[in-house]
């Protein structure tokens, strides 16, 4: 039972992880129609700033906030200079994102030196809480938490603001909605911008979780963002909730019980949905 | 009349080309030199193959390193085991082709029903779900470490080794410049065109994905043999993500859609990395050279989306659009003058 709950809190964390990456990519999916294969860029960005923010002034809180501060600017420019020039063209956003994923990650290893960077976990949050054998790591109910509240606060955005329910239209209908006198435009940006800045603080929270940040992690988890993105459905933004769960536990179980089967298990997960349920586990097929 | 006179034209060019390529051993005594060649050789027949698929049928796949993976562990593992003579040599080329063939087929199979980001990703889990098993499977693989292993003994002197890998590359390009230009070329152009226009002429397009995916597989893993070969060792990183990143920029960089495009694509990308790392030694930025390739690679899929060689292409036909234009004009004024 101990083991069945720490495996369960493991992959709760993950998941949450994967799930700040994977809300921004599926947003701007459905919304924009983009497929941002320089998610992960954003990625390590946000955690790289963020962490040598924190070292430097000793505040972890700070560390965030720069690391969203990144997030938001990178996404600014990205949007501009990135993403306008291929509006509608699918084969040219994959192709050019992935050129700006490679310019990201190399960055990285210009500005910050390409070896990886020990983090430690801030005071507050280092340590376990110990139940009788259960030993639970503060950081990942940390993660957890906050996990839970960023979805609460979006769906709450999303469901029952004004501009979450322009975004809803906008991911059903863009044309209809721009019909309808909204600057169609400036919403994209703004989802691209919160987007980013999503999975910036993912790759903050994921620095003293690892123990470590380095250039590449980016590109592996995109990986994990995307395959959370086609399980849970393009567009649906619980629907990323559950798959990231779902992937999380998976990658946490597997890694216990079937060592050899844990690298390979969220891509035989994303391999069997997409040939199965091209539309997604939790998306009914409307088109 | 006129396409005719231009196709022998570049016939020339090409045949001036290879007797220069030919005649480099023997001039040049640079070891390092036929070495980069040699590769720059290889990595054009990888840079065609991924043009099959991204050029002619117009599909962005991002596991293109697994078909380069299973030719290369085929061709070492074969002459790890058995002895390193020439039959076994292509004995593992041609166990390599089938295994890409079977593989390209099958994946190709499943995946090419679906829209293009989610192929693109497909293609991205399976290589990635390859790569796991190369590397777990450590009896037969050796992991990540990889091995060594004995090429055959000719091969030991490296400028017959340049002589085989230039007859491959002429032989595939003549094969695949035929392939392009066949029928079945010309329906996988329509494929990346219009889609849906060329299944309601009656097409299963399916088939004629599956056909490009298999082709360009198989080239893939013949560069891939020849890639193990020129290092004598192989390992894991035969089937990274990176040797898929090298064939996109290759292929964009030089021309999408041409079979010469990859091919100068792969000269500008291996002597730039070259050079570059050469200058990394005063400049240290020119270590992580490949962000002016990001940075060059980003700008021409907005401003020169046919590369080099289409956008050379391109300026030509305008060029001599121009001068035929002016010289009617001209016509048309000697008319007005003489009447």
């Amino acid at each position: 039972m101990d083991l069945l709950i720490s495996l369960v809190i493991n992959g709760l964390a993950t998941g949450m992880l994967i799930f700040l990456l994977a809300a921004g990519l599926t947003l701007i999916f459905g919304l924009m129609d983009v497929l941002n294969f320089a998610h992960g860029g954003l990625f390590v960005w946000g955690a790289y700033t963020g962490v040598l923010t924190y070292t430097y002034t000793e505040s972890f809180i700070i560390g965030i906030l720069v690391a969203i501060l990144t997030g938001v600017v990178l996404g600014f420019i990205m949007e501009k200079l990135i993403i306008t020039p291929v509006y509608g063209n699918h084969v040219q956003q994959i192709l050019i994102t992935l050129g700006f994923m490679l310019v990201l990650q190399e960055m990285i290893k210009v500005a910050f030196g390409p070896n990886a960077i020990p983090v430690k976990v801030p005071e507050l949050l280092a340590g376990s809480w110990e139940l009788g054998e259960l030993i639970i790591i503060k950081y990942r109910i940390f993660i957890i938490v906050v996990g839970f509240l960023v979805f609460g606060i979006f769906h709450f955005i999303l469901t029952r603001t004004k501009i979450g329910l322009i975004v809803r239209a906008g991911v059903m209908n863009k044309e209809m909605v721009q019909a309808l006198g909204i600057n169609i435009k400036k919403v994209f940006l703004f989802v691209f911008m919160t987007g980013a800045a999503l999975a910036a603080i993912g790759g903050m929270l994921m620095a003293p979780y690892s123990g470590s940040i380095y250039a590449e992690m980016g590109m592996e988890f995109a990986i994990l963002g995307f395959i959370v993105v086609v399980i849970g459905g393009m567009g649906s933004f619980s629907g990323s909730l559950l798959a990231a769960i779902l992937v999380g536990l998976a990658g946490s179980f597997m890694a216990y019980y079937v060592p050899f089967l844990s690298l390979a298990v969220n891509m035989i997960l994303m391999a069997v949905v997409l040939i199965f349920r091209p539309q997604g586990l939790f998306r009914t097929a409307k088109e | 009349m006129k396409t005719s006179n231009l196709v022998s034209k570049y016939n020339i060019l090409f045949f001036i080309i290879l007797i220069v390529l030919i005649a480099f051993p023997f001039v040049a005594d640079s070891r390092t030199l036929t070495i980069l060649l040699t590769q720059i050789f290889i990595f054009s027949i990888l840079a065609m193959s991924y043009d099959i698929l991204l050029g002619y049928t117009g599909i962005v796949s991002f596991g293109h390193a697994m078909f380069f993976g299973i030719g290369a562990y085929a061709t070492a593992i074969m002459l790890n085991t058995f002895e390193a003579t020439i039959p076994v040599f292509i004995g593992s080329i041609l166990l390599g082709i089938l295994l890409s063939a079977l593989v390209s087929f099958f994946v190709g199979l499943l995946t090419l029903r679906l829209k293009s980001h989610f192929f693109a990703m497909l293609t991205l889990a399976i290589s990635g779900l390859l790569l796991v098993v190369a590397e777990k499977w450590r009896t037969v693989t050796k992991g990540n470490d990889g091995f060594t292993f004995r090429a055959p003994d000719i091969f030991k002197d490296r400028i017959v080794f340049y002589f085989c890998v230039l007859a491959c590359l002429v032989i595939v390009f003549l094969l695949l410049r035929r392939f392009v230009q066949s029928p079945l070329g010309r329906v996988l152009i329509a494929v990346r065109e219009n889609e849906q226009r060329t299944r309601s002429l009656g097409f299963k397009t399916l088939h004629y994905k599956v056909i490009s995916s298999v082709v360009a597989g198989v080239v893939a893993s013949l560069a891939g043999s020849l890639y193990a070969v020129s290092l004598r060792f192989v390992n894991t990183s035969v089937m990274t993500i990176d040797i898929t990143l090298d064939a996109l920029l290759m292929t964009i960089i030089g021309g999408v859609g041409t079979l010469i495009g990859p091919i100068v694509g792969s000269v500008v990308i291996e002597f730039a990395q070259h050079y570059l790392s050469g200058l990394a030694r005063d400049f240290p930025i020119f270590e992580r050279w490949i962000i002016f390739f990001g940075i060059i690679y980003i700008l021409a899929v907005v401003f020169f989306p046919k590369g080099i060689v289409g956008s050379i292409q391109q300026a030509l036909t305008k060029w001599k659009m121009k001068r035929a234009n002016n010289r009617t004009f001209a016509l048309q004024k000697d008319k007005e003058r003489s009447s």
